[in-house]
């Protein structure tokens, strides 16, 4: 029941200064789908960081006019190295045809010759191979003859990770941020609120109102002003994310291989719920300062 | 004499009060049934270290009397009451309500003190865009009560202020009589222990005003506790109640009516002449909402 009273009297709090809650929301939202935006890059550039870690590649590029017999050799002797899962062999004109196909470009590269791309050997190497074996496998592959040069995509995965720590660095402080504004704005509201209902919180208090009594209303407008922008960014989000989605594809399949994802459900549930907990933090806070009549 | 009953004792009477006493699960000390309900031992409360508004105040009052608290503007009549309900504190002495020392409570206490009491003011304090219902339920939604049950008691309640019917009003719109009724049945709609009414009638012209203490004593006669503070002169003339008279922070006392206080002594003639006189000279009527 005390739960309950605050609930309705939040409600008719809320509806008696519907204005002020709704510039508050306003705001909210928009500082929350600032949050929710780094968070949505952060996903993706997650599940890419993910892709790429796990698929443990490399690709052995050879020499031009390299004979058949070399690389079978080389083959063979790449097939017995137990953190190789497989080798495929790709010709020059496979691997044309393959780039073609993948960067769907091929109105415009059409006219390039046949051997603009190497032959090349691509590894699948086994999960949980470590770093510098793939060094020592590369160093070992650059001495045979008909080697080129071999792309361990170390250096990329490398590039991508120190991009994931400063977008999660980013985040962080975008979170902070977007938390100091809740606060404030939340508390701001609530000031105001004590304001326009300081006849309200006399008279509660004359007639024996405790202070959790007078300031449960209070409380739950925070929590919900907090809970409803906080869904209503995730909502707005979801909407812009739908919207633009095939363009996001285009783009991160032809870079990666993958689609875009959107926030994981319990993501979203933590976001929202957050949202409700840090408004009522907010409003805890402005009633600590400004609830003494 | 009624006390208020903890949440687990049954009510022995048709009067209904599911709250504690001063602290959630406390009784009243069962000795005190037979005390005055409000004694105030050598009470001291200064306006500044060197300047007492109430100066050693010893007052003593039975359950179910009615008292005027009357003197001149600033004299301490509010102050007495506030140290009542704990709007303020007593620098010296003690105020025992119901036997309990109500100068030391703990600031948690205070709103359970406050539910053992009904508190009328000047101004009202009513909500003006709630319902006149929304008013008068605000102390039984403290209290936690059931809807059913707060509907019965607000109805009775506006019933015995003359306002049945008019729950679903918006106060506002109501006049300023209507408004300090709303006022009443908020005050009484708990069945407090003591009825505290600090110049209720000082907004109201003098004919609603003669209504209001009419409402006040038939609420006194249904066994109510009520310190009335007026510097009404008119009031104190009609009706014989005991008063206790303030004035530069000292009390004094007239068992039977404002003519029992004129002869109570040479010193107290002249104090309540000029309560008279202050009275007429102001010449001002009362303002009317």
């Amino acid at each position: 029941m005390g739960i309950q009273s605050a609930v309705v009297r939040a409600r008719r709090g809320m509806r008696e200064e519907a204005g002020l809650h709704v510039v508050a929301l306003s705001s909210l939202t928009i500082a929350f789908m600032c949050l929710g935006t780094a968070l949505l890059a952060m996903t993706n550039l997650d599940a890419l960081a993910d892709s790429w870690g796990r698929s443990g590649r490399m690709t052995v590029f050879l020499r031009d006019g390299t004979v058949p017999g070399d690389v079978e050799q080389l083959r063979m002797a790449l097939e017995g190295l137990p953190e190789v899962t497989s080798v495929a062999a790709l010709s020059a004109e496979e691997a044309r045809t393959r780039f073609l196909r993948d960067t769907d470009l091929g109105a415009d590269l059409s006219s390039l010759p046949a051997d603009a791309f190497p032959a090349s050997l691509e590894l699948a190497l086994a999960a949980g191979t470590s770093a510098a074996r793939v060094e020592a496998i590369s160093t070992r592959l650059r001495r045979f003859r008909a080697v080129d040069d071999v792309e361990s995509y170390r250096g990329w995965f490398e590039r991508l990770e120190r991009l994931l720590a400063a977008g999660r660095s980013l985040s962080l402080g975008l979170a902070l941020l977007v938390a100091g504004c809740v606060v404030l704005v939340i508390g701001n509201t609530i000031r105001l609120a004590v304001a326009g209902r300081r006849q309200e919180i006399e008279v509660m208090r004359l007639c024996g109102a405790s202070h959790g009594f007078v300031c449960g209303p209070f409380i739950v407008e925070g929590a919900a002003q907090g809970f409803l922008s906080a869904l209503l960014a995730v909502g707005l989000l979801l909407g812009g994310f739908i919207g633009l989605r095939a363009q996001f594809d285009v783009a991160l399949s032809g870079m990666a291989g993958l689609d875009a994802v959107f926030l994981s459900p319990a993501v979203a549930l933590t976001f929202v719920l957050g949202g409700g907990l840090l408004g009522a933090a907010g409003s805890l806070l402005s009633l600590r300062r400004y609830m003494a009549v | 004499m009624r006390f208020p009953l903890g949440p687990s004792q049954e009510p022995t009477s048709n009067v209904v009060r599911p709250f504690a006493f001063f602290r959630a699960g406390a009784q009243p000390l069962e000795a005190s049934a037979n005390r005055p309900i409000l004694v105030f031992e050598d009470v001291f409360r200064f306006f500044r270290p060197d300047v007492a508004t109430l100066r050693g105040v010893n007052l003593s009052v039975e359950r179910g009397e009615f008292v005027f608290v009357t003197g001149p503007s600033g004299a301490g009549k509010s102050t007495l009451l506030q140290l009542i309900y704990r709007k303020q504190k007593a620098d010296e002495g003690r105020i025992l309500f119901c036997g309990r020392d109500i100068a030391r409570l703990s600031d948690d206490s205070i709103p359970y003190l406050r539910r053992n009491l009904g508190i009328v003011f000047q101004d009202f304090k009513v909500i003006p865009h709630w319902t006149v219902f929304e008013n008068v339920a605000v102390p039984l939604e403290i209290l936690d009560m059931s809807k059913r049950l707060v509907r019965a008691r607000v109805s009775e309640a506006l019933e015995r202020v003359g306002l049945a019917g008019r729950g679903e009003d918006r106060t506002a719109a109501l006049s300023g009589g209507e408004q300090q009724r709303v006022a009443v049945a908020r005050a009484i709609v708990t069945e407090p222990a003591l009825l505290l009414a600090d110049e209720p009638t000082g907004n109201l012209d003098p004919h609603l005003a003669i209504d209001i203490l009419t409402l006040f004593e038939e609420i006194h006669a249904t066994g109510t506790t009520v310190l009335f503070a007026t510097h009404d002169h008119t009031l104190l003339e009609q009706r014989p109640h005991r008063i206790i008279y303030i004035d530069d922070g000292r009390v004094r006392e007239g068992r039977r009516g404002l003519g029992d206080l004129r002869m109570d002594g040479a010193s107290a003639e002249p104090a309540v002449v000029e309560l008279s006189s202050s009275r007429k000279m102001s010449g001002r009527a009362p303002e009317r909402r």
